[in-house]
């Protein structure tokens, strides 16, 4: 027990190393955009018709503190970031932190449900399709799951949104009705955001389905055609016993370590269905920092805080495989 | 007394090449507590007519209505191919007949320990309590060889040395104690000094069980050690059977000639080996006649390529199928 409670601190350790990490190449990515915060900032007052000089630039710089060394800043930046404190947006000159405000857990929040129905459906129905021998069952799964990945997002939400205005007169956009856009935290809008969400948690949980559920039966079959599979039906062991506790049991451990990869697989694909779905959400914001108004503190703020939920869903499936896995168990407990 | 009666097994799978015959019309029986060698190359069709028995072939196995496999177990005899539900299997399946197999490793599921998967198994087959199952299973452990018993209870097939994990699979497949005991190459993955510790401790524990042994193998040497009478397969077919001294000293099937001759003999290590030439042909292009016909050096005339040779009796015990022996040929 106590080993294993020094693996789990070791992991966390290691997560924070890795963040830390992860927020020099960002900030190093940051920088790498061509002029700075300041020029930005000033560039953006002079299309508004102020005029500008080189001396106002560099008096800005100072205000900043842009002109310190580059290690200083990033120190300064991550020590500020592990606080969830990021510092003004380059262009809108308000806080990120206030600015991004609950959208960045509520967009977490989308693709973590989303995640979740995703593996909900797959993988009973991965693994009872891989067992069965049922050529019309795994068939119509088969084309299920194409038509899921075949199809693009944008597609299913326009075709949904199309469907739902035309017979429905609603237009099933946005996270919250009007009213409760800026309302105080509460059960009322809880219940709304549900309602509101379960759309786009439906469309990105589509295609995240389709492909959990081929990663599902593929490590499935495999587990299934097994030596130890055999050796325990030639035990006498059958049913639904030999399906759960041997090969389902056993394909669980990879498709556990597949979860921070589709995280980040199902945020990139959040920014286009928020678009149709006109979702004030942290992706949009990220492609707008990033495409249109070269926001970089907006954009690495966003950036950081992706990976670190990416790191700490990763940290997680890491504690979990190691307790359903006596494998990675006993080889860290040596 | 018999112990297990196969009769004119024909097993052949389906698929999308077509029906391919596996096993063609083998017949053999075993008495209690006898131990008979199954030999042959791979693809011969030895693995799958031990698995019969237990009825444990894939699904696409399909089996000719002419085949019969019976069980004369202690609650009378058992038509193994009918049985369908589950809870009939049993019997087969870790009941009267357990089975062990090449890989040790692999035949344990990874992340379940020893203990639970012979436990599960114990409670399966009987109406033992969890306790008395765990009992039972250490000292089995330990009737095998297995130093600190009660510890490797608890751990899994990777914490084990490869010989070890033998010892524990033949510990757990004699924990219910069956009556036959199919063994599919229990020696092939082991060392060479690992493989006589695990024939040795095959053949007391048969002597104190007092059970039937299948042995399957390609290595007529681990057969000459441990079997009583001996099978050849070949593509399916069962060609010679015998007592074992009589076949080895006196081999009448060519093919068990041939691999006989390719052993390498301890007394003259200069003399070549003489492996049976060609490879077995592929069960998709099963030859006509004699299968054996496109790797034999005694073909006898054109009735080898055109008809299949029954069995003959060479004594008492021992039978041939082959044109050679069989009157008209020569």
């Amino acid at each position: 027990m106590l080993s294993f409670a020094r693996f789990v601190l070791v992991r966390a350790v290691m997560a924070m190393i890795t963040l830390v990490i992860v927020s020099l190449v960002v900030f190093s990515l940051m920088e790498l955009v061509p002029g700075d915060c300041a020029e930005r900032y000033l560039a953006f007052k002079n299309t508004q018709g102020s005029g500008i000089s080189v001396a106002d630039i560099e008096a800005e710089r100072q205000r900043l503190g842009l002109d310190k060394p580059f290690l200083q800043r990033w120190g300064t930046w991550i020590v500020n970031a592990f606080q969830g404190e990021f510092g003004d947006s380059c262009i809108l000159r308000v806080n990120i932190a206030q600015l991004l405000g609950s959208k960045f857990w509520l967009s977490l929040g989308v693709c973590l449900a989303s995640l979740a129905l995703a593996y909900l459906i797959a993988i009973p129905v991965g693994i009872i399709s891989a067992a069965s021998n049922n050529a019309f069952l795994n068939n119509s799964l088969r084309l299920v799951s194409y038509l899921g990945l075949a199809m693009p997002n944008f597609l299913l939400a326009l075709l949904i949104m199309l469907v739902s205005t035309i017979w429905f007169g609603e237009t099933l956009t946005g996270l919250f009705s009007k009213e409760f856009r800026d309302a105080p935290w509460g059960w009322p809008k809880f219940v709304d955001l549900i309602k509101h969400a379960w759309l786009p948690i439906f469309i990105l949980g589509w295609s995240a389905t389709a492909f959990a559920l081929q990663t599902v039966r593929a490590l499935m079959s495999d587990e299934i055609g097994k030596l130890y599979v055999t050796a325990a039906a030639a035990r006498g062991v059958h049913g639904r016993r030999l399906l759960w506790r041997y090969p389902a049991k056993h394909a669980l451990g990879p498709i556990i370590n597949s979860l921070g990869f589709d995280l980040n697989r199902i945020f990139n694909e959040l920014p286009i269905v928020a678009l149709i779905l006109t979702l004030t959400e942290a992706g949009a914001l990220l492609i707008e920092a990033l495409a249109r108004s070269n926001d970089q503190q907006l954009a690495g703020a966003i950036i950081f805080l992706l990976t670190a939920s990416i790191v700490t869903l990763n940290f997680v499936t890491d504690v979990a495989l190691a307790i359903i896995d006596p494998r990675v168990r006993k080889s860290i407990m040596r | 007394m018999s112990l297990i009666d196969v009769e004119n097994l024909t097993l052949q799978f389906r698929t999308d090449e077509g029906l391919i015959t596996a096993v063609d019309n083998v017949s053999f029986s075993l008495n209690k507590g006898e131990v008979m060698g199954l030999v042959g190359e791979s693809g011969s069709g030895k693995s799958v007519t031990a698995k019969s028995l237990m009825h444990l072939n894939a699904r696409n196995a399909v089996y000719s209505p002419e085949s019969r496999i019976t069980l004369h177990s202690d609650a009378g005899p058992v038509d193994v191919l009918s049985l369908k539900k589950p809870a009939d299997l049993q019997i087969v399946r870790g009941g009267a007949i357990s089975m062990i197999f090449q890989e040790p490793m692999a035949s344990f599921a990874p992340a379940i320990t020893i203990g639970k998967q012979m436990v599960e198994q114990l409670q399966l087959h009987s109406d033992m309590s969890k306790s008395q199952a765990k009992a039972l299973s250490v000292e089995m452990l330990d009737r095998v060889g297995i130093s600190d018993a009660a510890k490797r209870f608890d751990q899994y097939a990777f914490e084990l040395s490869g010989g070890m994990r033998q010892r524990a699979m033949i510990a757990m497949a004699l924990s219910t104690k069956p009556k036959l005991l199919i063994a599919d190459e229990p020696t092939t993955a082991l060392d060479v000094t690992i493989q006589a510790q695990v024939i040795d401790l095959m053949k007391d524990l048969v002597d104190e069980f007092h059970m039937g042994i299948i042995f399957i193998t390609h290595d007529l040497g681990v057969v000459a050690q441990t079997a009583d009478k001996v099978a050849v397969m070949y593509l399916g077919r069962l060609v010679e059977e015998g007592p074992v001294r009589e076949v080895i000293r006196n081999p009448k099937h060519p093919y068990t000639q041939g691999l006989l001759a390719a052993l390498p003999k301890l007394d003259d290590l200069d003399a070549p080996l003489t492996p049976v030439p060609g490879d077995i042909p592929s069960p998709l292009e099963r030859p006509s006649g004699c299968v054996f016909h496109t790797r034999c050096a005694q073909i006898v005339g054109d009735v080898c390529r055109a008809q299949l040779p029954v069995a003959d009796q060479v004594d008492d015990t021992h039978s041939v199928a082959c044109h050679i022996y069989s009157g008209g040929a020569a």
